[in-house]
């Protein structure tokens, strides 16, 4: 299968890593450039004690967090293309281990009106029921062109413009069209939405792109620091600038998998 | 933009990308000593207006376990020279090399032979950290790995120091 995909009016490639699963690089709708890379550097996951003592002062979560990479040493099977009405997606299961308790499927799903979907479904079943999983999508949205972009954020009732660098939670209050953040081109005024998955905690970093700052082969930063994508963020400003959008869930474990995380994001042009 | 930058690197442009890595001098001692692991290889695409635009640029991350420090470099593959060099303290994965030392070191731990049911063996092993500031898994370079049945839930948990080779904690699942 090509790994250059021409159809519903989208233009992607696409390849699988070592660690960020299936990423989409050079990805243009209507001939226009959308996204430089996007891609799934990693799902951490947490677990809390399943019976907590009252004087518990950890919140019951004793352990740190343990990943293991989505890439190629851990796919099952080939990558799959399927071609749906009104668009196609592309889909890359991974096992971690042997017959281990994580499991996933990647999706990049791509619609003809200008819809794209960066999904993961978790299969689980994990250690056990009191875990949660923290999948991070990094986007480097081009909106025709890197530079001379600038995001907002949808709070008390209307856009804002974010400034600088920073943290920017899903609170559940979110535009008409339940989009929460939004990136947009200064010259041309295009734009890409996204709107998070009502049932897993999203939160955005909001960090502007930096040389140095490629994507991680972890989350652990230093041994006291912050953990990436929060380790990037500083003051610098993002106004006008070439920004780059980490996505991050928080998908409690329940009885309800497998769970299907992941933002939906919306071309405006 | 010839979007065959991104094409995953071939066998050869891997091993080109860490010789000329290990030849470089300000890695000399880590070559030398050779405690390092490779954790990964890969392409890296540098935007305009970046000097390495353009360029078939590799992206190699190594673990030296003598520093107990991280190697991120970036090697121009055009033009055979180490262009970026970053050494700090961050915990990448564990390369595959690493996965199966965690998993030999836990299997002749007798701890986790004692706890082994008949039909258990190693499901995965996984980069950890501890978030207690008293453990040794919250310093230095760790990881679990998971006993059980092949598609069933998990059944013991050791976490595995990889600095020196030793199981510091064996946990039953449902406990973790």
């Amino acid at each position: 299968m090509s790994n250059c995909i021409e159809h519903a009016d989208w233009k992607i490639h696409w390849r699988v890593t070592e660690a960020a699963g299936l990423i989409i690089y050079l990805a243009s709708y209507k001939n226009r450039r959308v996204m430089w890379e996007g891609s799934l550097p990693y799902v951490t996951v947490d677990h809390q004690r399943e019976v907590l003592s009252i004087d518990e002062e950890s919140g019951g979560d004793v352990h740190g967090p343990f990943w293991a990479p989505l890439g190629v040493r851990n796919l099952v099977g080939a990558i799959r293309r399927s071609d749906f009405r009104g668009g196609f997606e592309l889909a890359a299961d991974f096992c971690v281990g042997q017959g281990g308790p994580f499991r996933y499927t990647q999706l990049w799903r791509f619609h003809k009106d200008g819809r794209m979907a960066p999904w993961l479904v978790i299969h689980g079943p994990g250690l056990h029921d009191s875990h949660t999983y923290h999948p991070h999508w990094r986007f480097d949205f081009d909106i025709d062109g890197a530079s001379d972009d600038a995001l907002e954020h949808f709070e008390g009732g209307r856009w804002t413009r974010v400034a600088e660098e920073g943290w920017l939670p899903y609170t559940g209050e979110s535009a008409e069209n339940s989009t929460v953040w939004r990136q947009i081109d200064f010259g041309t005024g295009a734009e890409v939405a996204i709107r998070p998955h009502h049932w897993e905690d999203a939160e955005l970093f909001a960090i502007r792109y930096n040389d140095a700052e490629w994507p991680p082969y972890s989350p652990r930063s230093t041994t006291v620091g912050q953990t990436f994508p929060a380790g990037y963020t500083g003051d610098d400003s993002i106004d006008g600038e070439d920004v780059c959008l980490w996505y991050v869930a928080h998908v409690h474990h329940d009885s309800a998998f497998p769970f299907t995380a992941g933002p939906w994001i919306k071309c405006g042009f | 933009m010839d979007p065959a930058l991104f094409d995953p690197l071939t066998e050869g442009e891997r091993a080109d990308a860490l010789r000329v890595l290990t030849e470089d001098r300000r890695l000399a001692t880590m070559a030398k000593v050779a405690r390092y692991r490779v954790v990964a290889v890969e392409p890296l695409v540098l935007k305009p207006p970046h000097a390495l635009f353009g360029r078939r640029v590799a992206r190699v991350v190594t673990y030296d376990y003598a520093s107990d420090r991280c190697v991120d470099a970036l090697v121009d593959l055009d033009a055979g020279v180490v262009a970026n060099l970053q050494i700090h303290e961050s915990q990448p994965m564990l390369g595959r090399d690493e996965e199966a030392q965690a998993v030999a070191v836990a299997l002749a731990d007798e701890r986790v032979k004692r706890e082994l049911g008949l039909s258990d063996e190693p499901l995965a092993a996984l980069h950890y950290w501890s978030r207690r500031d008293l453990e040794i898994s919250s310093s230095r370079r760790s990881a679990v790995v998971l006993f059980g049945q092949p598609g069933a839930r998990a059944t013991l948990v050791a976490v595995v120091d990889l600095v020196d080779s030793q199981v510091t904690e064996v946990v039953p699942a449902e406990q973790w």
